[in-house]
């Protein structure tokens, strides 16, 4: 830590203390001596006249306080951007709002919960033709695994998809009754159909986003897979694969896409890697 | 990198830097702007790595009787920036003054 020739008053002081909490303790030495240094700028270096009270008071705390926040906003995106924790989070956080829209527009939740035990039994008609599209879907877009991938990450892998795809079903299944609300009074019966209609889309949609964000996961730490690049060339098709591949960030594993379905390589392949890093690891 | 869109605020604090205020509380006095939106941004830039930034050594620090400062410096793709940020909003040049010290 630097040498710190005066102290700072009292309020600065507590301040930067309570800012000081937000932030990530990896960070906070930094964080600490950067703000220690520019508030003890504002107060020694610079003439009284040129601060104003407001900067000295509002402005400056102010700024420690949105500069800590910012660290810990950034810290958090860090380790939560791709990971299966944000995509349930995010499904569960936009299924109970449209929970609480649907609360809202419906007047309470006998009223909801009547209505939505009808539609429910309706939108289940519907099922089957979503569960045909949806294996149509699923067969297009296969990954084959190159090697003998490990129970446990596969039981995860069937666990996340199960929960992902249902919790995206719940959230399009209440997008579709707030969005045909509006025509229950003017048009009953019809507003009963459009929300079938609506819910048979939106769940088609969201299987084959589900289908396809599970592709572009990594197969052990279903962390979303980064770093796409290209490879080989298209005019060189019949010599060598053409196409895309994504890597893990935690190096385990590689998704090759084929640009062009050929007969040696006609679905998306994973390459396992994780076995490599072991050895790595332990040379 | 080279195809970054900047905030007008982070192209005043990248012009800034670059006419040689390399420090938050300086950045922040030249620019006018809130220290709530200097110091973060001060932070994406150094995330995207427009500038860097260095500790002062301690020794200068002490025979000043103050704490080490933290300065800004631009990276080269900073350079570049600031360069296309003055090309995107020509006001920014006469907007600061270069420093003198």
């Amino acid at each position: 830590m630097s040498t710190r020739p005066s102290p700072l008053p009292f309020f600065h002081r507590a301040v930067l203390h309570s800012a000081e909490q937000i932030v990530p303790a990896a960070e906070r030495d930094d964080f600490v001596r950067s703000w220690h240094a520019e508030l003890f700028h504002m107060l020694h270096c610079i003439p009284r006249r040129r601060i104003s009270t407001f900067r000295c008071h509002i402005d400056l705390p102010l700024g420690v306080v949105s500069d800590a926040l910012w660290i810990r906003t950034h810290s958090l995106r860090r380790s939560l951007a791709g990971t299966p924790t944000l995509c349930i989070g995010s499904l569960l956080a936009l299924s109970l709002c449209s929970f609480v829209f649907a609360l809202l527009s419906y007047g309470g939740p006998h009223a909801l919960g009547r209505h939505l035990g009808r539609q429910a039994e309706q939108s289940l008609v519907a099922v089957p033709v979503i569960l045909f599209v949806s294996s149509a879907i699923a067969s297009f877009s296969r990954v084959e695994l190159n090697s003998i991938a490990h129970t446990l990450h596969r039981i995860n892998r069937l666990l996340f998809a199960a929960l992902k795809t249902s919790l995206a079903l719940l959230l399009v299944f209440l997008l579709s009754v707030c969005v045909s609300r509006p025509f229950y009074i003017p048009w009953p019966h019809g507003a009963d159909f459009m929300q079938m209609l609506l819910f048979v889309l939106f769940a088609l949609l969201a299987v084959r986003w589900s289908l396809l964000d599970q592709e572009q996961r990594c197969k052990h730490c279903l962390c979303s897979l980064a770093v796409p690049s290209r490879v080989g060339r298209p005019s060189h098709n019949l010599l060598e694969w053409t196409g895309t591949e994504q890597s893990c960030k935690q190096g385990h594993g590689r998704l090759s896409v084929p640009e062009i379905v050929t007969s040696w390589h006609q679905y998306s392949r994973w390459t396992d890697q994780s076995s490599s890093l072991d050895r790595i690891a332990s040379i | 990198m080279g195809n970054l869109r900047l905030s007008h605020s982070a192209a005043l604090i990248l012009k800034a830097i670059s006419l040689g205020y390399c420090f938050g509380f300086d950045v922040m006095e030249i620019t006018g702007l809130p220290s709530g939106t200097v110091y973060p941004a001060l932070r994406r830039l150094e995330r995207d790595e427009l500038v860097e930034s260095r500790w002062e050594s301690e020794d200068d620090a002490f025979s000043d009787q103050r704490p080490a400062r933290r300065y800004y410096q631009l990276t080269r793709e900073g350079k570049a920036a600031a360069l296309a940020a003055t090309e995107r909003y020509p006001l920014l040049a006469r907007l600061l003054p270069e420093k003198h010290s």
